[in-house]
């Protein structure tokens, strides 16, 4: 594969069989332990009731969003969203704190609770094979599909594909590229013929969900650089009142002495 | 609470005896010669995926002696760069800590898994000192053979040949035999391919290509309806390729031969068919008109419970599409008695629309008539009959395919002699025959039991000596074609333990049974040197690149005009060899066995993580697979009293099994499945022991006398909740 | 200089004091196992609820009560008022005591405590947590310092005590300021969370709502630690003190009410209100229980002259806004799954043994230290 600027997948329910190649080749390619899996399914698979029925499912993981909660929220920046594509970490810089596992509005990482200090606990999720994309592969989910549900690429020609899709079967699909918006845009694109949460996705708007944690964080100094300041001066404030209320009663006290004197 | 058992590191198994990185082992050295493996050790080896027939081509990547991921070869057109689920766990099958990794000698009761290791020698002599002992006492007719379908079959059979003995075992009757036959007598052919490049309209009888995946058809059948191709399904169940069909038919069990005769009954009244191609390709069509008549859309609605409308509508539409039309001959076709009749229906829906050349083609059978072999003499003739009778009492059927259940219980009877020996390979009987307990009884009449095995499944469990064969990513086998090309099944890792390919095995008995002139190879590569003889490849380059093209021998045949291998010469809608033997000629209604009141019809079908009764015990597969549990309609389950996840009691008139329910909206009322491969009874299973219920446990033995089919859908259980003390 | 201790020999061995130990036992060992075979094999704690009893409990609930230092630090400092200099002592070492206690919850819930001096040379400046834990660090050491003068005159280091009094307020102001950030900080944790946490509680002014409500809560914590260290230190009770206090708790729950309910008429939440089954349930317990029912009491004289007024209105403000707490980092957050969480005894002994430390130290401070005295100005 050339290399290319940004990398997506492009994902579409109705080529998925869910037959979960692409969570073994996962499994297999990145050493994923037996009590852990970077790829699993969500959606609930059977829709309606007998006889009108319906399938969906997808094979879920790390959308590798454009802005990246995970990457806005961890303490010490582990996380971090490469030009190229994918959503990466770095295991040396991990705490373990896990605050990217709540951050994350899809739910994705996942944590090795299995691990004491000697093992080092770490957060595991899918990082789009990384090693592959480094010697030209597509990610090895991707590789394995025997359908090709799962396609890869540049995230502006699968975005482009996934309409044209659409357009090609108006009734086939819900007219939605699922990911192209949400959160900011992710590099995980959604087609879909069933509504994307019965697949297990949630409904994001097009603001990403770090928007405003962002901006009250980069308030931050200014804040306490402000409060500070005010703080210090009603301080200053009310010990000159109180200094002031001494110096009158003691005045007082004195003007009381000298007139007793006086008498 | 998590599980805190910690299962890392599932490729650091015991048993790897990977060598280090210092001294590159034979395959890696190999490999290295011919340009795959880098100094490093680490490289690609081409080779074949074994973890179901399909048999797709497979890129192993290995890294210091060891194989750390698997990928389809874009080269091989079953894989075409992709892998099924199966084949991507197929690391794990070769890591699996259960593997057998030296020969097993019994020492407890036969089914205690008692066994104390032995040497090849001692093994192997022990094997052909107990096959002599009967075929000396009884004949060779005495010692059984049964084998399931793969690459090294050929030297199987070589040696159940050169030994003697007409016994041979297959699972075909347990899997395709009504579909082969049907085939056989309208094309003179198995099966014809199927090309879905330009097909409009699809009706899969069963067929449930989404999970009984054949890697590069299920991925066109996908790539069809992706263009907007229409596919209709037959299935009491909503599998997951109900998911993708425009329609799903929730047919009644056992009637899908009434809704074919339907079809057949509109498209030739109302003059729908391909008239040009039928008078000149076919015989027979005037007797099928005649004979079709009662069967109308209204007559089939009542028997398969879908509206004749829908059968009538589905006829046009069918036909409109003409020699664009495809009806899946099916695959799996062992249901009921009636499907041999199903699947001649079937073939000449196809028939009748014309779409020979277009969606049905020569069969790309696995012929390697362009490979060479080593000599041999002729083989011994054989006078004793053989057991799973055929021909004398199922003369459609191929001897190569035989009737497997019908073995099985002649072994039992006696009739018409006592089998004393039975040799299993790649193989697992004791789960795959039908009604599980009868199967442990022939085992038990056996004086010998020898299996050869990777692992140690049921049927080796019940053995007296297991050989370990290496895995199919240790070994050698006997080249396979595709088409016009040829591909090597290579060691992409050193065996494992003792283990050893089956060409060895086979030869190394060969020479204790004084039937070596029948094993003229030095070894593995040997053999394959002779194979390639014929050709100009050598067995470097065919292991550096891992496939040849051979000349285009079959161009020519293309522009020949359509030819079948029967008594006419062309599809024969109407039966000469049928006729002749005194059989319906054309396909002719049969009425199913139904359940009585308060049984279910018990199902059974294929899912995309299991293949058959040897994979259960993969862990990569297991980890991924939804727990077996049977599939109830979820109304009926909650008017009887059941919930989802329940426990409850199956019976059936041979066996009962316990298990956990599904309550489920994709099934009929009248249904419950149950997916087969599991309730294994191998403690040397150590994933498998326990997990899930054997449907083998409640199967009934029916066959069909025209295809020795076997009828696994004719068994009726009933379930009850199993009310805890 | 000649360190002056006196043991009290009726500290030893009372009932409370093993129990206490006991606790501390049973969690010390239970933590040893966490840091050999994981989290997992101590804790209910899954993938989709990665944070539960311990972030609830030690972290947030921790924080919050642990305001009650910088209550007092800015009532007595910034605002001169002396007459409350007898509560502040108490409350500085409450707030420190408290904070060290979060410290060691972290030390175990962390994936990897042995790493956790990584925030101060990796740091990632959108990250609110970085914020809360730089700010958690420094306050400690800030508290440190200002509990320092009554270790200093508890050991007869007098000149030192002295030194540390006369340079307070830079540390006073700083102590203010962090405590701000970080008490807002905790709610701002959930901004990153709009989708996961209930309506009836996200809000871009998070950080807003917890300053307000950790005044309240500092307020009550003041009022509630003077009830019970007159009580079991057989003192008598700053009443005079503590009715002061009362009196502002309606004016600040007040605010946080407004606060509350104008942002839920704004964002158009109000739909919520009755309508969210258990949310609804969660939001108005904490709302009448935290909030609604202590703003009435302390609307009387009465209530906030009396001892157990004062107690009871300052406990239930305290287990409302609790509540609030495991509301916002546990209760209201939509979860990937329909398995609850429940925590297992093991994590709760966890807190059992950090919250019991936390009682022994302060009485041990409360016997051996001069915590109820205070300096004359």
């Amino acid at each position: 594969m050339k290399p290319i600027k940004q990398y997506a997948y492009l994902f579409d329910t109705t080529r998925c069989i869910d037959c979960r190649a692409c969570m073994i080749a996962c499994t297999v390619e990145n050493q994923v332990p037996m009590n852990d899996s970077y790829i699993w399914v969500a959606g609930k698979d059977v829709i309606g009731e007998y006889p009108n029925l319906k399938r969906a499912t997808m094979p879920y993981h790390c959308m590798h969003c454009l802005e990246p909660s995970c990457a806005s929220a961890c303490i010490v920046g582990a996380w971090q969203k490469r030009e190229d594509g994918p959503v990466v970490y770095d295991d040396t810089k991990c705490i373990g704190c896990r605050y990217c596992m709540n951050a994350c509005p899809f739910d994705v990482p996942h944590f090795e609770w299995d691990k004491g200090i000697a093992g080092g606990a770490l957060i595991t999720k899918c990082q789009m094979c990384k090693q592959r994309l480094e010697v030209g592969q597509e990610p090895a989910c991707v590789q394995t599909c025997p359908t090709g549900a799962l396609t890869f690429g540049e995230r502006q020609e699968l975005i482009a594909e996934a309409h044209k899709r659409i357009n090609t079967h108006p009734t086939r699909y819900i007219n939605h590229v699922y990911g192209e918006t949400e959160n900011g845009g992710t590099s995980y694109l959604i087609l879909s013929h069933v509504p994307f949460k019965e697949l297990g996705l949630p409904e994001i708007a097009p603001t990403p969900v770090n928007a405003v944690s962002e901006t009250v964080m980069s308030g931050t100094l200014p804040f306490a650089f402000t409060w500070g300041a005010v703080l210090t001066g009603v301080a200053l404030l009310v010990r000159l009142r109180n200094r002031g209320k001494e110096i009158a009663a003691a005045e007082v006290i004195e003007t009381e002495k000298s007139t007793e004197e006086t008498k | 609470m998590t599980n805190t058992l910690s299962r890392r590191d599932f490729l650091k198994l015991s048993g790897a005896a990977a060598l280090g990185g210092f001294i590159p082992p034979q395959a890696a050295h190999a490999a290295h010669k011919a340009g795959q493996i880098n100094a490093k050790g680490e490289g690609y080896i081409s080779t074949l995926c074994e973890m179901c027939v399909w048999r797709c081509g497979v890129l192993a990547k290995v890294k210091e002696g060891r194989v750390v991921k698997l990928e389809g070869n874009p080269e091989h057109a079953h894989a075409r760069g992709n892998l099924c689920p199966r084949g991507q766990a197929g690391v794990m099958t070769t890591y699996d800590p259960d593997r057998v990794l030296t020969p097993l000698i019994r020492v407890g009761k036969r089914g205690e898994g008692k066994f104390r290791k032995a040497s090849w020698e001692e093994a192997l002599d022990l094997v052909a000192e107990n096959m002599l002992s009967i075929k000396q006492k009884y004949g060779a007719e005495a010692m059984v053979f049964s084998s399931t379908h793969n690459l090294s079959q050929v030297q199987f059979e070589n040696l159940l040949q050169a030994f003697g003995s007409p016994n041979y075992g297959t699972q075909r009757s347990l899997c395709f035999n009504a579909m082969i036959v049907s085939n056989l007598m309208t094309y003179g052919m198995e099966e014809p391919a199927r090309d879905y490049s330009q097909v409009k309209y699809i009706i899969l009888t069963g067929r449930n290509l989404a999970e009984a995946i054949s890697n590069s058809e299920t991925g066109d059948l996908i790539q069809a309806i992706d263009r907007g191709a229409k596919m209709i399904y037959l299935d009491p169940r909503h599998t997951k390729t109900a998911g993708k069909a425009a329609e799903w038919l929730a047919i009644r069990p056992g009637t899908d031969l009434a809704f074919h005769l339907a079809l057949i009954n509109v498209i030739v009244t109302e003059k729908l068919y391909n008239q040009n191609f039928v008078s000149q390709y076919t015989t027979g069509f005037d007797e099928l008109a005649n004979s079709v008549r009662a069967y109308t859309p209204e007559w089939a609605a009542t028997l398969t419970e879908i509206p004749a409308e829908t059968i009538r509508r589905i006829a046009h539409e069918f036909s409109a599409a003409g020699s664009y039309a495809l009806a899946h001959n099916g695959w799996r076709t062992s249901n009921f008695v009636n499907s041999f009749q199903t699947e001649r229906a079937i073939t000449i829906l196809n028939a009748l629309v014309g779409n020979w050349g277009t969606m049905m083609l020569a069969g790309a059978g696995e012929e390697s008539g362009a490979l060479g072999k080593p000599p041999q003499p002729a083989y011994p003739r054989v006078a004793a009959t053989r057991l799973d009778g055929v021909p004398w009492k199922y003369p459609f059927v191929p001897l190569k395919i035989g009737v497997f259940q019908q073995l099985r219980d002649s072994i039992l009877s006696e009739e018409p002699y006592a089998a004393h020996g039975w040799f299993t390979s790649r193989q697992n009987p004791v789960l795959s025959l039908p009604d599980r307990q009868r199967t442990l009884q022939a085992f038990a009449k056996m004086d010998f039991v020898v299996t050869v095995d990777i692992i140690m499944n049921d049927t080796a469990w019940f053995s007296d000596v297991v050989l370990p064969e290496a895995s199919y990513l240790e070994r050698f086998d006997p080249l396979a074609m595709l088409g016009n090309r040829i591909f090597i099944r290579q060691p992409v890792i050193e065996p494992q333990g003792e283990a050893r390919s089956a060409l060895w095995i086979y030869k190394q008995l060969g020479q204790r049974l004084g039937i070596s002139d029948f094993f003229q190879y030095k070894d593995e590569e040997d053999y394959l040197r002779q194979q390639l003889a014929p050709t100009r490849v050598s067995l470097e380059e065919l292991r550096a690149s891992g496939y040849a093209d051979m000349s285009q021998t079959k161009k020519s045949e293309a522009n020949k005009a359509p030819h079948w291998n029967t008594p006419s010469g062309k599809i024969e809608i109407k039966s000469a060899l049928l006729a002749k033997a005194g059989y319906a000629a054309l396909p002719a209604w049969e009425e199913p066995l139904a359940p009585r009141g308060g049984q279910f019809y018990l199902l059974t079908g294929k899912g995309a993580r299991q293949t058959q009764f040897g994979t259960q015990n993969n862990k990569l597969l297991h980890k991924y697979e939804d727990e077996q549990r049977l599939w109830m309609n979820a109304k009926t389950a909650a008017s009887l009293g059941l919930k989802d996840n329940d426990l409850v009691e199956v019976k059936s008139e041979v066996g009962k099994v316990y298990v956990k329910l599904e309550a489920t909206q994709a099934i009929r009322p009248d249904c419950v499945y149950l997916m087969p491969g599991f309730g294994h009874i191998s403690k040397g299973l150590t994933t498998a022991y326990g997990l899930g219920a054997s449907d083998s446990d409640l199967h009934i033995t029916y066959t069909d006398p025209v295809s020795g089919s076997q009828a696994l859908s004719q068994t009726f259980v009933t379930v009850k909740k199993v009310e805890r003390s | 200089m000649k360190m002056y201790i006196a043991l009290n020999p009726r500290l030893r061995l009372t009932p409370l004091v093993w129990v206490l130990l006991t606790l501390m036992s049973v969690g010390f060992v239970v933590a040893m196992i966490r840091y050999v075979n994981g989290i997992g094999a101590i804790s209910n704690l899954t993938n989709a609820y990665s944070w539960g009893f311990w972030i609830s409990f030690d972290l947030y609930t921790g924080v919050a009560i642990g305001s009650g230092a910088f209550i007092m630090a800015s009532i007595v400092y910034i605002f001169d008022l002396k007459e409350f200099r007898p509560l502040l002592r108490s409350a500085v070492l409450t707030g420190f005591i408290g904070y060290i206690m979060v410290i060691i919850a972290l030390l175990v819930d962390l994936g990897r405590p042995e790493r956790i001096w990584h925030m101060m040379i990796y740091q990632n400046h959108t990250s609110i947590l970085l914020e809360i834990g730089i700010c958690v660090m420094s306050y400690t050491a800030v508290l440190a310092i200002e509990f320092a003068p009554v270790v200093f005159e508890g050991i007869k280091w007098q000149k030192f005590a002295q030194l540390i009094h006369r340079f307070i307020m830079p540390f006073v102001i700083l102590g203010v300021v962090l405590s701000t950030l970080h008490q807002s900080s905790l709610g701002s944790l959930q901004l990153i969370q709009p989708t996961k946490l209930h309506p009836l509680w996200w809000t871009p002014l998070l950080p807003l709502m917890f300053f307000s409500s950790a005044v309240c809560i500092g307020l009550a914590m003041i009022i509630f630690e003077s009830s019970l260290s007159s009580r079991a230190f057989g003192r008598g009770l700053e009443t005079h003190l503590l009715e002061k206090l009362a009196k502002a708790l309606p004016i600040a729950l007040g605010i946080y009410l407004i606060l509350k309910f104008g942002d839920l008429a704004f964002s158009g939440d109000f739909q919520y209100l009755f309508t969210s089954g258990t949310m609804s349930w969660l939001f108005w317990g904490e709302i009448i229980i935290g909030v609604l029912i202590p703003l009435f009491m302390f609307l009387f004289k009465r209530v906030r002259q009396s001892p157990s007024g004062l107690l009871f209105g300052a406990v239930t403000l305290l287990l409302g806004m609790i509540l609030n707490r495991f509301n916002v980092s546990w209760f209201a957050i939509s979860r990937s799954t329909d398995i609850v969480y429940f925590p297992s005894w093991m994590e709760v002994s966890i807190s059992a043994a950090i919250f019991a430390a936390g009682i022994l130290a302060f009485g041990l401070a409360a016997r051996y230290l001069p915590l109820f005295e205070h300096e004359e100005s």
